[in-house]
């Protein structure tokens, strides 16, 4: 049948419409509905295309919330939920690189809407978009400084006595340093979801940013900070081909609705691009990527030895099999450096941001996060 | 009058000097390790270029051709794409191209530099001129809130733990 329709096509070429005309009221039942189809897409794509040209952007992070917190750029936001756990979340995302509405994009479709729904007590940690008079911040700051503190108004708001903490990406090995080197902080659960440890395998960034090539102190001291368009360089870089594969996929898809709503609002996000403090930066390669301090055990913040075997509680780490920021071997090191008895490593389908957004996070990863924290909160 | 004898050996020991510095500067520079000659760019994508077209040619021809034409166009594309994203992939994942990036980069924070600085002082210049704060003169202002804002919570972290202390002391 399907050479009959090749046929067809060729035959509306060769002796014009009017002979495909007559083709077509012979054709069978079949082709004919496969036709309408392929035009009703067609309709459709020419009408999304139109649409994304012309409509607002869409609405991102929906889910209602209040700010319960502020320090210089950085928010603390509590999310409304139907709090059957006593235990809150805290929410640690990267800072600098994006911005964390991705995390609750569109209604449906976000990872905090999923979490208040299951009942969780949920407070993410906006660390903000960053000027040059932030430039002296450091990693050692946020560890010591920030986090400790945001822990606090947590427990505060919450009333509760202990808090769990989730970490993603940067935000993980950052929650990690604080967890480890605070242990005074009640903290009952911690997740590291894509978030690098070894960064002796962490790949692409790891072999860019060697010391043996990269010259971090002659960046930061030329350029101040790191500006959000060369952020945006480099993650274009890992994945060159990432932008041509999402236009075809969204010429292809067009005709959806859903797709196009998702594209759009996606769109927006991954174009946004956060600058980085310099001395942050500094920090982050030179300890982190450069020298491995953090898995070494030989990182000192705030005088305290930051130590990954005095994290005792349960830990969860997800990985996720086609990360290639963070690939699933440097994110699950945390499970065997941890003192925990109680610690699991899953690794689930998706790259570093579709393990935590979009319809295959809603069916693989956010069950499998609450379902390991609800039994544990 | 100055002896000519001393003068002559005044100068001769200059001269003498002066050679034995040339000398030694030249061995010093001899013994450095000899420059590494920068990476040529295009060396460097030729092959990724070959193979980039390679793996589309064996993709390629693994698949059948289907029927549908916006379907065959789509996996044309599709597969033009996943080659380029493996040559690429295995290209950016080598010692050179790190080494060819961070060139890349130093020469432009080399370039970069120089012009940042002028830029700088010129635009520092003009907003003097207009008796305008400067963008440095801003961040600093900022920079003192932020400090402020910091020794306030500081301060708050104190006086909370002081409380608690006495509220303790007053229960027990």
């Amino acid at each position: 049948m399907g050479q009959e329709r090749f046929a067809d096509v060729v035959e509306r070429f060769t002796s014009g419409y009017a002979s495909a005309a007559a083709s077509a009221a012979e054709a069978p039942p079949e082709t004919v509905r496969q036709w309408r189809e392929e035009l009703e897409r067609n309709l459709g794509r020419l009408r999304n295309l139109h649409a994304l040209l012309t409509s607002p952007e869409p609405r991102t992070g929906q889910t209602p919330r209040e700010e319960i917190y502020r320090k210089n750029k950085s928010r603390l936001y509590r999310y409304a939920s139907a709090r059957t756990h006593r235990t809150p979340l805290l929410f640690v995302p990267n800072l600098g690189i994006s911005r964390p509405y991705i995390f609750d994009l569109l209604p449906n479709g976000s990872f905090i809407e999923y979490m208040t729904r299951q009942g969780f007590d949920f407070y993410l940690l906006d660390w903000g978009v960053f000027g040059p008079e932030d430039n002296d911040l450091t990693v050692e700051h946020c560890v010591t400084r920030i986090l400790p503190r945001v822990a606090r108004e947590v427990l505060r708001s919450s009333g509760a006595p202990e808090l769990s903490v989730l970490g993603y990406c940067m935000g993980a090995p950052v929650s990690a340093s604080f967890v480890a080197s605070h242990p005074e902080v009640p903290v009952r659960n911690f997740i590291d979801m894509a978030g690098p440890i070894d960064f002796t395998k962490v790949g692409l960034f790891g072999l860019w940013l060697a010391k043996d090539h990269f010259n971090v102190d002659r960046f930061v001291d030329t350029l101040g900070a790191i500006p959000a368009d060369l952020v945006r360089a480099g993650f274009k870089l890992i994945k060159p081909t990432m932008d041509l594969s999402a236009g075809l996929g969204l010429w292809w898809n067009s005709w959806n609705d859903k797709y196009v709503e998702g594209f759009q609002a996606l769109s927006k996000w991954a174009n946004e691009y956060v600058a980085f403090p310099g001395e942050f930066f500094r920090q982050w390669v030179r300890d982190f990527y450069q020298e491995n301090k953090l898995y070494r055990g030989e990182l000192v913040m705030g005088g305290r030895r930051v130590d990954l075997q005095r994290i005792t509680c349960p830990v969860f780490v997800v990985g996720a099999r086609e990360d290639y920021i963070a690939p699933p071997e440097c994110v699950r090191a945390l499970v065997d450096a941890v003192g925990s008895r109680d610690r699991e490593y899953v690794e689930l389908p998706g790259g570093h941001i579709s393990l935590i957004a979009g319809r295959g996070a809603a069916v693989h990863c956010w069950p499998k996060v609450s379902g390991w924290l609800a039994s544990r909160s | 009058m100055a002896d000519p004898a001393a003068s002559q050996q005044l100068f001769d020991l200059w001269k003498r000097q002066l050679e034995e510095g040339a000398q030694a500067w030249t061995r010093l520079l001899g013994q450095q390790a000899p420059q590494a000659p920068p990476l040529d760019p295009a060396a460097f994508w030729r092959p990724v270029l070959n193979e980039g077209l390679e793996t589309w040619a064996r993709l390629f021809a693994q698949t059948p051709a289907s029927p549908e034409l916006l379907s065959q166009w789509k996996q044309f594309l599709d597969q033009w794409i996943e080659a380029w994203s493996r040559a690429l992939g295995q290209a950016m994942g080598t010692e050179q191209f790190a080494k060819l990036i961070n060139q890349q980069l130093d020469a432009m924070l080399a370039a970069q530099a120089p012009v940042r600085k002028a830029m700088d002082q010129q635009i520092e210049q003009a907003l003097q001129t207009f008796n305008l704060p400067s963008r440095a003169q801003l961040t600093a202002v900022a920079r003192q809130i932020v400090e402020l804002e910091d020794r306030l919570e500081r301060l708050e972290d104190t006086l909370g733990a002081v409380l608690r202390r006495l509220d303790a002391r007053e229960r027990g």
